[in-house]
């Protein structure tokens, strides 16, 4: 029996909602569940269906963007199931098992550390500049990939059922995320250089002294590398340019005139 | 041999200990020491392509780990070994992997076991085998990711025990 | 007052949603949600240097896993709302006020954290709900309480804005007389200094070997093109 697409929609838009649940028992486990029960009702009859549902809100956890391809997955492997061919059930669990931490792994790794400073990073250009539209920029440059990884995916999953997750052995995604996280480095130094120009030019300063704030800035990385908190980091900062803004008005200007 | 974090956490490789203790540690090698995954050769392929390629990655049993730990082969890397459970953790230390340190990250919640802090749910024979590691010198302590101040895992009992369910 | 108060706390609670309930769209960016809030108050400019100034601070901060970061969502809208509100009744604008209503939120964006953490761990009871539901035989029931999670992620990001809020409400107005003054020889510098310290941050704990190398030769490339260009 063939789970129409109706229904697949009906499943998609609910995997917006996976982490509506979400608690540090089963993490994702009932959004999981509460995705796939408008397919799971039809695959199974009244007197099974409470019994697999309990199942499927045990532990489960991995990439919000990655979930609908599981989802596909796990939808093709139910209804090979029901339509007879033979796929004993612990496959289905051990499935789920197996890709949500990798699945997890990559997705962290591509749109949280990669993607996400990459497009922060660009749209800033636009916002510094006092462009308005600096986050509509954000948004839509941001959500391409994590909308085409949602959709294209999740019938990807649908289609190859257990064999979805050769991609990810042919496209060496972990390797690409690295590759983001560079170019988000690289644009994050642009964007520093712009900012601290700007500055510079603002308020009539010889440029060469933006070349300073390397210093600090390289310094700051390297303990914040130790794992000293932002807040303490900003505390820092903030306080030494306000004592060397006042120190300056005060005793600076005093001395010149 | 140089062993920067030994770590408990149920799910393995996952994104806290790619994204957030790797650069922390500045690992170069991963080794997970869990029975379950190394005789599963598909789960293994799965876990192993979540790495970068620049990572070393090595997923065996505990009896393996503590082989390979223990030979000049990984002389030169920085390793993160990772246990599933603590029994796993207690073993490796009783077969002659010794380290001095160790980590809580998460171990998830099943029938009998009591919430110790967000992510780590024990039951007596986990909190037994933590002691006999304490006993022995291992400094034990739970911390999620790096930028979560990490607690002696001593400091976390009492609530277990107000609140068992 | 009360309208921008109010404004205030839709874009709160939607954006909240957003930051992990529902979507993930990323309109919970600091960089999106303040213009957002900023605009529907009347001073989008406002928003986007605040949103500029808390976008890169956590960004390090990834939501990895069980892990909780801090709740820059909320600090960046309530402190659009102060901003814009506070400083209406107050009769002050400016780089400064914006900096104090910042050094507020900020620390405060710490308790959003907490709310956060209670939150998921609340949904817990949803666990046990949902299996006796289920072992009942009602599954509308059953999704029903996944739904019911919503409410307590609501609950924690309406009440990260209602403390930011008060907090600054009552601080703000104390503190601004002393400390408008010595802020005004630094504020632009201080300005400034946000994003390049969530920048820092960011290089500290990013997962790429030689991020400091490849930053430097990327700062250096472009100062220098803007500068002999």
């Amino acid at each position: 029996m063939a789970i129409s697409w109706r229904t697949r929609l009906h499943i998609w838009f609910r995997l917006l909602l996976l982490q509506a649940s979400w608690n540090f028992e089963t993490l994702q486990g009932i959004g999981f569940f509460y995705a796939l029960f408008p397919g799971l009702r039809k695959l199974y009859g009244k007197e099974k269906l409470p019994e697999v549902s309990l199942k499927y809100i045990g532990y489960f956890n991995t990439h919000v963007y990655f979930a609908p391809l599981v989802a596909g997955a796990v939808l093709r492997l139910e209804e090979d199931r029901a339509s007879g061919t033979v796929v004993p059930e612990v496959e289905i669990d051990d499935f789920k098992e197996m890709v949500a931490a990798p699945y997890a792994a990559i997705g962290d790794a591509f749109f949280w550390g990669g993607l996400r400073p990459l497009v922060a990073g660009v749209a800033l250009f636009f916002a510094v500049k006092g462009i308005l539209w600096a986050p509509l920029i954000f948004v839509l440059l941001y959500n391409i990939v994590p909308i085409w990884i949602r959709t294209v995916f999740f019938s990807h999953g649908y289609r190859h059922g257990l064999k979805s997750v050769e991609f990810i052995q042919r496209h060496k995604l972990p390797d690409l995320a690295i590759h983001t996280k560079e170019a988000a480095v690289v644009i994050l130094g642009g964007l520093s250089a712009f900012m601290v120009f700007s500055q510079l030019t603002q308020h009539q300063l010889p440029s060469w002294l933006g070349m300073l704030t390397l210093i600090p800035m390289v310094m700051l990385g390297l303990v914040a590398r130790k794992g000293i908190s932002t807040l303490l980091l900003v505390i820092i900062t903030v306080s030494a340019i306000f004592l060397i803004g006042l120190f300056w008005a005060d005793v600076v200007q005093l001395m010149v005139f | 041999m140089a062993l920067v974090l030994v770590r408990i956490d149920n799910r393995l490789i996952h994104g806290q200990v790619l994204e957030a203790w790797v650069p922390f540690i500045r690992a170069d090698c991963i080794v997970v020491a869990n029975d379950n995954i190394a005789r599963k050769p598909l789960q293994k392929l799965m876990m192993q392509a979540s790495v970068p390629s620049r990572m070393q990655v090595e997923i065996g049993t505990v009896a393996e780990a503590i082989l390979l730990l223990n030979s000049p082969q990984l002389k030169k890397r920085r390793i993160l070994l990772l246990f599933g459970t603590t029994a796993d953790a207690v073993r490796a230390y009783q077969g002659g992997l010794i380290y001095d340190r160790l980590n809580l990250g998460n171990l998830q919640a099943e029938r009998g076991k009591a919430r110790l802090s967000c992510t780590l749910f024990l039951d007596p024979a986990d909190l037994d085998d933590l002691e006999l590691l304490d006993q022995a010198g291992v400094k034990i302590t739970a911390r999620c990711i790096p930028a979560d101040g990490g607690r002696p895992w001593r400091k976390l009992i009492p609530v277990t025990k107000r609140e068992t369910r | 007052m009360t309208l921008s108060l109010t404004l205030g706390a839709l874009v709160s609670l939607i954006c909240g949603l957003d930051r992990v309930a529902i979507l993930q769209m990323m309109v919970s960016r600091p960089i999106v949600a303040a213009p957002l809030t900023a605009l529907l108050l009347g001073e989008p400019l406002v928003g986007l240097q605040i949103g500029v100034m808390v976008e890169l601070l956590w960004l390090a901060r990834l939501p990895v896993g069980a892990a909780v970061p801090p709740d820059d969502t909320q600090v960046a809208i309530a402190s659009s709302v102060l901003v814009i509100a506070l400083g209406q009744s107050l009769d002050a604008s400016g780089t400064e006020l914006l900096l104090l209503c910042l050094f507020v939120a900020i620390p405060l964006g710490k308790v959003g954290q907490y709310f956060d953490r209670y939150a998921r761990e609340y949904n817990v009871r949803l666990v046990k709900q949902v299996s006796s539901a289920l072992s009942r035989g009602s599954f509308l029931a059953a999704e029903g309480q996944h739904l019911r999670g919503l409410i307590s992620f609501s609950l924690s990001s309406l009440g990260t804005y209602a403390v930011i809020i008060l907090g600054g409400w009552s601080i703000i107005p104390l503190l601004w007389p002393y400390v408008q003054q010595p802020l005004s020889y630094s504020s632009s510098w201080m300005q400034l200094a946000f994003p390049l310290v969530g920048i820092t941050v960011i290089l500290g704990t990013i997962n790429v070997s030689r991020a400091i190398t490849l930053f430097c030769a990327a700062f250096c490339m472009s100062f220098l093109l803007m500068w002999l260009v």
